[in-house]
């Protein structure tokens, strides 16, 4: 019987093959879910960590380094620079 | 639209959305830029080219570039050169070769004439003592 503080659904299963070929259970906590652009879609090139994960990485391996890296999709800010430079 | 000379507005990387200026056409599908931007190849996909215009030369430098940017009022940087830091540990170990030379010669010019006299000066010293002394025992 796992520990109760171990039964909680937020925690993740992981099953884990040990040396001696039993199978047990690790637990985890889960990820937080994927950057979304505003128009929906998944922005990439973002990293998916628990905080104390991120703080170890540098800033410029967590999100693109254009501008608004980590905030619109390249598609989306590609449009809007291009609907800038034609109002102009 | 593509030519040498027309302000574009780049689209991709860590330059989007900055003016650059096409320098030289390399290629159907490839320019030479500069400006507000690093100087650099670009797919011409990664542009937007806008109304302006200036006159430059093929191939024209930065510093030329920059002059035209500023009739505009269009923000550059200039690049300088780096200046070259003096070496501060050359200069110490001069400064203790000169003293260590300077010293040494000081030394040998005083030393022999102060040691000359006072051992001249002692043994006439110690003889005098000596000789009342050997008088008084034998008296």
């Amino acid at each position: 019987m796992p520990r109760p503080s171990k039964k909680s659904r937020s925690l993740r299963r992981i099953h884990v093959k040990t040396p001696g070929g039993r199978t047990t259970v690790h637990y985890k906590y889960r990820k937080p879910k994927a950057a979304k652009c505003s128009c929906g879609a998944v922005l990439k090139g973002i990293v998916r960590e628990r905080p104390y994960k991120m703080k170890k990485i540098a800033k410029t391996k967590k999100r693109p380094t254009r501008p608004y890296g980590g905030v619109l999709c390249s598609r989306c800010l590609r449009k809007m620079l291009v609907e800038k430079a034609r109002n102009k | 639209m593509i030519e040498i000379g027309r302000i574009c507005i780049k689209l991709a990387g860590r330059d989007a959305g900055r003016e650059a200026v096409i320098v030289e056409i390399l290629d159907n599908n490839y320019v030479l830029i500069d400006g507000n931007v690093r100087r650099r190849k670009c797919n011409i996909l990664h542009l937007e080219p806008t109304e302006k215009k200036i006159d430059i030369k093929k191939g024209a430098s930065h510093e030329e570039v920059n002059k035209e940017f500023k009739k505009l009022e269009i923000t550059t940087w200039e690049t300088k050169p780096k200046e070259k830091a003096e070496r501060p540990r050359r200069q110490r170990k001069k400064k203790v070769q000169e003293s260590k030379t300077e010293k040494p010669e000081e030394k040998k010019e005083e030393k022999p004439k102060k040691e000359k006299q006072p051992i001249d000066a002692r043994i006439v010293s110690v003889t005098k003592k000596k000789e009342p002394a050997k008088k008084a025992e034998k008296k």
